[in-house]
């Protein structure tokens, strides 16, 4: 099977269908994924202010890490959750669709900064917690984090303006 | 008074800048997406603060460092929000004062400004590692209802 036609199976399964033909699940769902921003993106991006020692600079960056990743957790897993619904309803158009596309995209740059980040860095926070520097590696993942994220939003919103 | 706002409404949402955002094929978008970006740093800042102060979150960090720490960011994720909604707004008055959810958003923004700017100050006196009480854990579920009840209200205008 090809992607669209995946794409297009998706669309038609009983779970998908269901959404769409009911009058407050799509509103819902689409609700709840625009309202998990702040606790997914948003204090991902609280961190990366951290990295680049934009805000939060006086205190321990592994111990802001661990707060601030426990949280998000919760807001991705809704996040991802409430995104795949929405994909499945309308995946033949998503498909297609040139911002769709490059948020996906955006994604998996984030992983694979996240994973990088994780390997690189996050084994060694302890000592530069106790120089104070952060390196300019791990500023580099922060920024990227940052800026890529504001464009996953920037794609979000503007896709559903060609459906 | 009233006619003069309306028909000063109606002069600013014919006036050539704002129709040609409104009806760009760009305009809305960049407008929208602005207004999300903005809401998700004011409202990640908020949730920081109000973890904290109920002691789930960040508690090696006093409350008035935090709120400095906070301050800059969230004021300009708020201007962008702000700013953004203002022009979307003269960009279709008739739109917005017909709809109700977007009336009930207005109501509870100003609560929950209100909430954010009275009520929070006054326990910026909270220091690093002090266990919150009562009082602090019923002004970060209040301060967090009415936050997200904005958005929810904001989402809804699409829908409603």
């Amino acid at each position: 099977m090809s992607l669209l036609g995946w794409c297009q199976w998706l669309e038609h399964t009983p779970l998908a269908t269901a959404i769409s033909e009911s009058d407050w699940l799509f509103p819902l769902i689409e609700g709840t994924h625009i309202m998990a921003l702040p606790l997914s993106v948003g204090l991902i991006v609280m961190f990366d202010l951290r990295l680049l020692g934009l805000a939060f600079r006086s205190g321990s960056t592994a111990k802001m890490m661990g707060d601030v990743v426990r949280w998000s957790k919760l807001g991705f897993s809704v996040m991802f959750t409430t995104g795949g619904l929405l994909f499945m309803t309308q995946a033949g158009k998503a498909y297609a669709n040139g911002f769709f596309r490059a948020k996906l995209i955006f994604l998996l740059m984030l992983g694979i900064n996240a994973v990088v980040y994780h390997a690189i860095f996050y084994p060694r926070m302890a000592e530069w917690d106790a120089t104070g520097r952060t390196p300019l590696g791990a500023r580099v993942c922060g920024a990227l984090s940052l800026v890529v994220w504001i464009g996953v939003i920037i794609c979000g919103r503007t896709m559903a303006y060609q459906f | 008074m009233m006619l003069a706002l309306a028909s000063f409404l109606d002069w600013v949402a014919k006036s050539r800048w704002l129709v040609y955002i409104r009806d760009s094929s760009f305009g809305m978008p960049a407008l929208q997406s602005v207004h999300l970006v903005g809401l998700t740093i004011l409202l990640a800042a908020i949730l920081v603060l109000n973890l904290r102060l109920v002691g789930l979150s960040m508690v090696d960090w006093s409350i008035p460092s935090l709120v400095r720490q906070l301050k800059p960011w969230s004021v300009g994720a708020l201007t962008m929000v702000v700013a953004s909604g203002i022009i979307m707004f003269l960009g279709n008055p008739e739109k917005y004062l017909a709809s109700y959810p977007f009336l009930f958003k207005m109501t509870v923004l100003v609560f929950a400004i209100l909430s954010q700017f009275g009520v929070l100050r006054r326990l910026s006196t909270m220091e690093a590692g002090a266990t919150p009480g009562r009082r602090e854990i019923f002004v970060a579920g209040l301060s967090l209802t009415l936050w997200f009840t904005v958005g929810w209200a904001g989402r809804a205008i699409a829908f409603v």
